[in-house]
């Protein structure tokens, strides 16, 4: 049904998972109106792409987290983004973080709130890494660390992340 | 490294996270193709992750679902094209009468000559077509009516005997003249009235000299031909045609004689 791309499962599709995702762009691009956006466009992305979608190499839910999370991260790191963000004034409900960019607090939702219990230097690097879609080469750069205690931090975090969504 | 240590390394998680290079998703789905507790590990792990994903989910504004079916209603299904955002910025559409005004100008302006365009062009095409088609009517008319000159210069020779070629039992309706000029010795044929023949067939002039017939050529009919050049003979009581094998025989076949005229003696 929704490789055919029948309208009626993907309303179906939205509806049960338009929040989920929602919340992960949220958690990668803080500000909401810009974030439903983004919601939009992995939504259209999803419908083209659904053909590329492999049953045997994971969850649809997989897929779809994966397809936003790139859309989210793409908008993030476009030239346009990072003007705006530079442009704007600073409210008060919003922090800068050690890198720079605008954030509104969003620790406390989606799988944020998980990373949240870990250790400072496995938070740091998930965060490089999967909100901010580094490459281990990149965070290396980053945090000074060699490659490989990049990695190696970087599988423990996620096993430990594991342990904290039981 | 064993499979359990490699499923517990937090490549799962990487993999399915999308946190894992390249080489190490081939590497994972290669092995997980082989072994199926590793399917099992992975949608465990995926598992974990939707409920969580789903418990755990802000409901974003109410107006994106409409705004997403709407926006597949207007795409192509053709998975290449891309979107183009025009963006509008808030500010209001009807900020110039005038440039509206303009811009439908235009378009109404753009089809006028884009009809016009092809109405030209397809008038262009039809005079080609009818300048073509007189020219070849030109072509036809003109040789027919030097074909008609040349028959009546034929007749006209002084020396020239018009035989009138009856047509004989098996073709009584066959008409033809053979116009003999003694002098010159040219013969012409024309056919005024006989039946085509099968291709391999072809008719045959012969001139009778002192009872011996003399092979005059062959000649097709055709709608074509008013008159014919055979070839010269000096003498001939008699002229008569027969059907033969295509090319003509050495004698002919007399029992396919279809028309016969005697000569008058040359005045």
């Amino acid at each position: 049904m929704l490789k055919e791309r029948s309208n009626h499962a993907f309303a179906y599709l939205y509806d049960n998972y338009s929040s989920a995702l929602y919340t992960i762009i949220l958690q990668i691009v803080p500000d909401q109106e810009l974030a439903s956006d983004v919601l939009q466009e992995a939504f259209v992305n999803i419908w083209r792409k659904i053909d590329s979608y492999d049953q045997s190499k994971g969850k649809l839910f997989t897929w779809l987290l994966n397809v936003t999370r790139n859309v989210s991260i793409d908008t993030v790191r476009s030239k346009g983004f990072q003007n705006s963000q530079k442009n704007q004034e600073l409210p008060e409900t919003v922090f800068v973080d050690n890198s720079g960019y605008v954030q509104q607090d969003v620790d406390k939702i989606g799988l944020r709130k998980v990373v949240e219990n870990l250790k400072k230097e496995h938070r740091s690097l998930i965060d490089l890494a999967y909100f901010k879609g580094y490459t281990h080469e990149e965070i290396a750069e980053i945090e000074g660390l060699p490659l490989g205690t990049v990695k190696t931090r970087i599988r423990t975090a996620l096993i430990q992340l594991r342990e904290h969504l039981k | 490294m064993n499979l359990e240590e490699y499923i517990s390394s937090g490549i799962v998680e990487s993999y399915v996270l999308g946190l894992a290079s390249e080489e190490e998703v081939q590497e994972f789905e290669e092995l997980s193709a082989e072994y199926p507790e590793m399917m099992a590990v992975r949608r465990a792990f995926e598992l974990l992750l939707e409920k969580h994903a789903l418990a755990n989910a802000v409901s974003p504004p109410a107006d994106g679902k409409l705004r997403f079916l709407e926006a597949i209603q207007t795409i192509p299904s053709n998975n290449q094209s891309k979107i183009v955002n025009m963006e509008n910025n808030g500010t209001p559409m009807r900020k110039s009468n005038g440039s509206r005004f303009v811009a439908a100008a235009s378009v109404i302006l753009l089809a006028g000559c884009a009809w016009f365009a092809y109405h030209s062009y397809s008038q262009n095409q039809e005079l080609k077509n009818s300048n073509a088609a007189l020219q070849a009517k030109l072509n036809s008319d003109d040789s027919i009516l030097n074909q008609i000159a040349s028959e009546q210069n034929a007749a006209k020779e002084h020396a020239v005997n018009v035989v009138n070629m009856v047509g004989t039992q098996p073709a009584s309706h066959s008409e033809a003249n053979v116009f003999w000029d003694s002098t010159s010795q040219n013969v012409y044929m024309v056919v005024k009235n006989m039946p085509k023949l099968p291709n391999d067939k072809q008719y045959q002039l012969w001139a009778l000299i002192d009872g011996k017939p003399k092979d005059l050529g062959v000649f097709d009919v055709s709608d074509q031909k008013f008159i014919i050049k055979m070839k010269n003979t000096q003498k001939a009581d008699a002229f008569a045609i027969t059907i033969e094998h295509k090319g003509g025989s050495p004698s002919p076949t007399l029992e396919k004689m279809q028309s016969m005229g005697k000569t008058k003696e040359p005045i």
